[in-house]
């Protein structure tokens, strides 16, 4: 029941990003378990397009897949909107608890509706802050620093309320625009901060973990509907398998990343519990405030079930 | 038919002013008052994108798109036709598929908001029916018209040569 | 095979006088059939996509702030001061059109209107000193093809969004070649010029020295404003060039008075014109740029070159030669469009700093600009003078021969691009 397949699938990151074990693994458990006939292409560095174009291209089946953080696709489904929300998550084993359970199938579910099929959560992971000016260790350093954040209202917020001035500014602007200062810092997970060498000018790492960031790995609905059964099954069965490869790559780079960014002369500093809590309390209205965009019902879910991981 | 370009100008203008006032206007805020207007960002950029398709309209009419005139120049009369007809066959062909291809992806773009002003993404994409339908339109007449035989000499090159068009540029310069 | 049809395609539609951006969607489309997938949502939606940048934005700035410079007064007073100066030197009208060159290329990214502007205010000057027109022509024509070197420079913008290459860096590695080219220009004059009977021309006083300087302070100081506020943070390229905008509009409206404001809608309409033609070029080229990539152009490319991946001084040299090649027939814009996605995987592949090859491959498109057939600068100058393209050619040789050393001085060492921009940076 297998076909001769070449799946396109569109990365924003480039080939050395833990993305790339994680393909790697997924394409050679679908060569295998096809018996050679379904490959996986992967295109890197947004050669295809950036991942809200690429999604629409996947959307119309232009292309077969993408790998995408949750907070372009913000822009399709508002529900996702939830996991851009500060400090939603403590622990990324609380995350892929939450993700690889019923949660995580609800927001799956929404996909389809949008012409998308989502295979599996992988992950983007924590995103940490640097900056030129100072180390933050308290709610109070995050004012009047220049922050370049991603074009996403919650973001946005998040860093206008802890007293930052927020700008938005495309990913490729950033390295230059925080050499030449006219930025001062910006927020990325470990992998972008290395990739993008913010560390050549960047002074400050902070280890504020102030988002987690899941990926999505959505496939076109309009090519998934003319795959056989079999097909499905080894398409989803292999996503699993790049999630294992993907997570624990991501998560042995996030451990050497540290020292990686100290020995090229960046100060690492983490806030302090007490600390964390006031910052916390204080993006405590972002919840509130942007309820109405992303929904009520998803922002219960996700909260109620993370009570329940928590054990609360 | 004049009217209407010369309103169309005066759009190009609006566009291209408050691209500068909102751009020009958030590198003031951000040293005066340390803030900026976040909507800019985005809005700047859809002005731009207007600007540029709609402007695409304009530099055909006036046939001002760049392009080699070095083969066609040295045909005589019956050739320069031929080749006139098949570019305004491909340039048909081509607004075809950008019409289709906006057609196709409409609901798509419709139900996508623009991440900062919130705008459905049609509002960005949908301005490819406007250069696709006119520019087409400017096509079939130019074929209706070599199909008369109503086309003029000065007609029969449809480009020209570069980018680098001397606007602005001293009297002499455009003898 | 599909680098068959990619350059089948392209090359007949344009043949045929189909404007090159059409050109390019007809090269898409043709590749889409080659792949057996026809799909319309490709060409609706990456033409968008590829106006859809921030960085571009910098077009139309910089299109603008040429225009109010030189409806302002500023190309005009550039000038006078390099003529208080040094127009007294034997064959100083020459060293003044140089100068003047480098400055106006350090304000303004275009070389056509730069080399119209210079040539409009010198030439007729030269013409009555006695100098020889036609190399006087050539010497501005080759000086006018400096502005897409030294920042800002659009060509540097445009190049630096489709290789997602730092556009600040570009910049900045930009002043050092493009300030060779200057000086290669004044060792190429002396040399032309040394047998030349002209009148010399006055020597100014410090009186009047002094009044030109004054005049000019505002105008001279614009580069140092837009590549130290760079330098420094204060804007990004594309803050940059609209600050060119307002600076050059306020300079010319209210303090050299030449620039009334009912003048200011032509200009803002010719510069929306300027920058529909070039942007809506640079979105078709993304149109086939994504169908390149799907159809691996660029892996047939680098398996083309492969014999002279060996050494990379060998690979520049190669791809160097074939711009040029294509450089002839073609001008700026298309060739940028055209062959960066297509050159840009190779480059990596043979791990070629993208800044240094992308300051090469503008300059070398910029020469372009000067080589015949096909060159705009070549056509501006003409008019300017009023002298034939073949008196023309006679006129620029020197000087294109010049330029095209320093093009390979870098090609050979690499050191002159990478050096200059570690101190900058
Ligand atoms: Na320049
Ligand atoms: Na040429």
């Amino acid at each position: 029941q297998f076909q001769n397949r070449n799946f396109r699938v569109s990365n924003g990151v480039s080939k050395e990003h833990p993305m790339g074990n994680g393909l790697a693994a997924m394409g050679a458990c679908t060569l295998e378990k096809s018996g050679g006939k379904m490959k996986i292409q992967p295109f890197w560095d947004g050669a295809l397009g950036s991942d809200l174009t690429s999604t629409q291209s996947v959307r119309t089946g232009s292309i077969d897949m993408v790998l995408t953080s949750t907070a372009p696709v913000v822009s399709i489904v508002p529900a996702l909107g939830v996991f851009d929300l500060p400090f939603l998550f403590n622990t990324a084993a609380e995350a892929d608890q939450l993700l690889d359970g019923k949660v995580g199938d609800w927001f799956s579910a929404k996909m389809p509706a949008v012409g998308l099929v989502n295979l599996a959560w992988w992950e983007n992971g924590f995103r940490h802050t640097t900056n030129s000016k100072r180390p933050i260790t308290k709610v109070e350093d995050f004012e009047g620093v220049k922050m370049r954040v991603m074009q996403n209202n919650v973001y946005l917020d998040t860093f206008k309320t802890l007293g930052s001035n927020a700008v938005p500014m495309a990913f490729t602007e950033v390295y230059s625009a925080l050499e030449t200062r006219t930025v001062d810092g910006q927020e990325n997970p470990f992998t972008n901060i290395e990739n993008m060498k913010f560390y050549e000018v960047q002074k400050y790492l902070t280890l504020s973990k102030h988002a987690y960031s899941p990926t999505l790995v959505l496939f076109s609905k309009k090519v998934w509907d003319g795959l056989s059964e079999q097909e499905h099954a080894v398409l989803k069965e292999c996503a699993v398998v790049g999630r294992a490869e993907q997570r624990r790559a991501n998560r042995a780079m996030e451990a050497k990343s540290v020292d990686n960014l100290r020995g090229k002369g960046m100060a690492v500093n983490e806030i302090s519990p007490a600390e964390t809590a006031r910052i916390r309390e204080k993006t405590k209205v972002i919840y509130e405030r942007h309820a109405k965009a992303i929904g009520d019902e998803p922002i219960a879910l996700v909260t109620e079930e993370l009570k329940r991981i928590r054990g609360q | 038919m004049d009217r209407v370009f010369k309103a169309i100008e005066a759009v190009l203008a609006a566009l291209l002013l408050g691209m500068v006032l909102m751009v020009f206007g958030n590198v003031l805020l951000r040293y005066a008052f340390n803030s900026g207007i976040q909507v800019s960002e985005e809005l700047s950029r859809f002005f731009f994108i207007w600007l540029t398709f709609i402007g695409a309209i304009v530099a055909m009419r006036e046939g001002a798109h760049l392009g080699m005139d070095a083969l066609v120049s040295k045909l005589g009369r019956r050739g320069k036709l031929v080749c006139l007809a098949l570019c305004q066959g491909l340039t048909l062909l081509c607004c075809f598929m950008m019409f289709r291809g906006t057609w196709v992806q409409h609901e798509i773009n419709a139900t996508t908001a623009a991440p900062v002003t919130g705008l459905p993404m049609i509002w960005v994409f949908g301005v490819s029916y406007l250069t696709a339908g006119a520019i087409g339109l400017m096509a079939l007449r130019t074929l209706w018209r070599i199909a008369t035989g109503r086309i003029r000499d000065d007609e029969l090159v449809a480009v020209s040569e570069s980018e680098e068009a001397p606007h602005g540029t001293p009297v002499e310069a455009k003898a | 095979m599909t680098i068959a049809v990619f350059t089948f395609s392209l090359l007949g539609a344009m043949l045929l006088g189909l404007p090159i951006a059409f050109a390019l969607l007809v090269c898409g489309a043709a590749l889409m059939v080659a792949q057996g997938q026809i799909d319309t949502t490709i060409l609706s939606q990456k033409l968008i996509e590829g106006a859809d940048s921030f960085p571009l934005l910098a077009i139309p700035f910089f299109m603008l702030a040429g225009e109010l410079m030189n409806a302002g007064g500023i190309s005009k007073r550039i000038v006078n001061v390099a003529l208080a100066w040094v127009g007294h030197l034997r064959g100083g009208l020459g060293f003044v059109a140089i100068f003047a060159s480098v400055m106006m290329a350090a304000i303004s990214g275009s070389a056509a209107a730069d080399a119209a502007a210079i040539g409009a205010l010198l030439i007729p000057m030269m013409r009555r000193a006695g100098y020889d027109v036609p190399r006087s022509a050539g010497l501005i024509a080759a000086g006018g093809v400096i502005a897409p070197v030294i920042p800002p420079s659009i060509g540097l913008i445009v190049f630096g969004v489709i290789a997602n290459v730092s556009i600040g860096k570009l910049f900045l590695a930009g002043i050092f070649p493009g300030i060779l080219m200057g000086l290669s220009l004044l060792v190429a004059w002396q040399w032309v010029a040394r047998r030349d009977k002209v009148a010399v021309l006055p020597r100014q006083s410090m009186a009047q020295r002094g009044r030109a300087a004054v005049d000019g302070i505002w105008a001279l100081l614009m580069p140092l404003g837009i590549i130290g506020g760079l330098k420094f943070g204060i804007f990004t390229p594309t803050e940059a060039g609209v600050v060119a905008c307002v600076y050059a509009f306020i300079l010319g409206a209210f303090v050299y008075r030449e620039l009334p404001l009912r003048q200011l809608y032509p200009l803002l309409v010719s510069a929306a014109k300027s920058t529909a033609v070039v942007v809506f070029l640079i979105a078709a080229a993304l149109v086939s740029a994504w169908l390149i990539t799907t159809s691996e152009v660029p892996q047939q490319v680098s398996a083309m070159l492969q014999p002279f991946m060996f050494n990379k001084i060998v690979l520049m040299f190669v791809i160097m030669v074939i711009v040029v090649i294509v450089g002839t027939a073609l001008d700026f814009a298309p060739t940028l469009m055209i062959l960066t996605p297509v050159l840009m995987p190779v480059i990596k592949e043979a791990g070629i700093d993208p800044v240094y090859f992308g300051v090469l491959f503008i300059m070398n498109n910029a020469i372009g600009l000067i080589t015949p057939p096909v060159g705009i600068v070549l056509n501006v100058m003409c008019g300017v003078a009023k002298i034939s393209m073949g008196e023309l050619m006679k006129g620029l040789w020197p000087f294109l021969w010049a330029e095209l050393i320093v093009l390979f001085l870098l090609v050979l060492f690499p050191d002159l691009v990478l050096v200059p921009l570690r101190w900058l940076s």
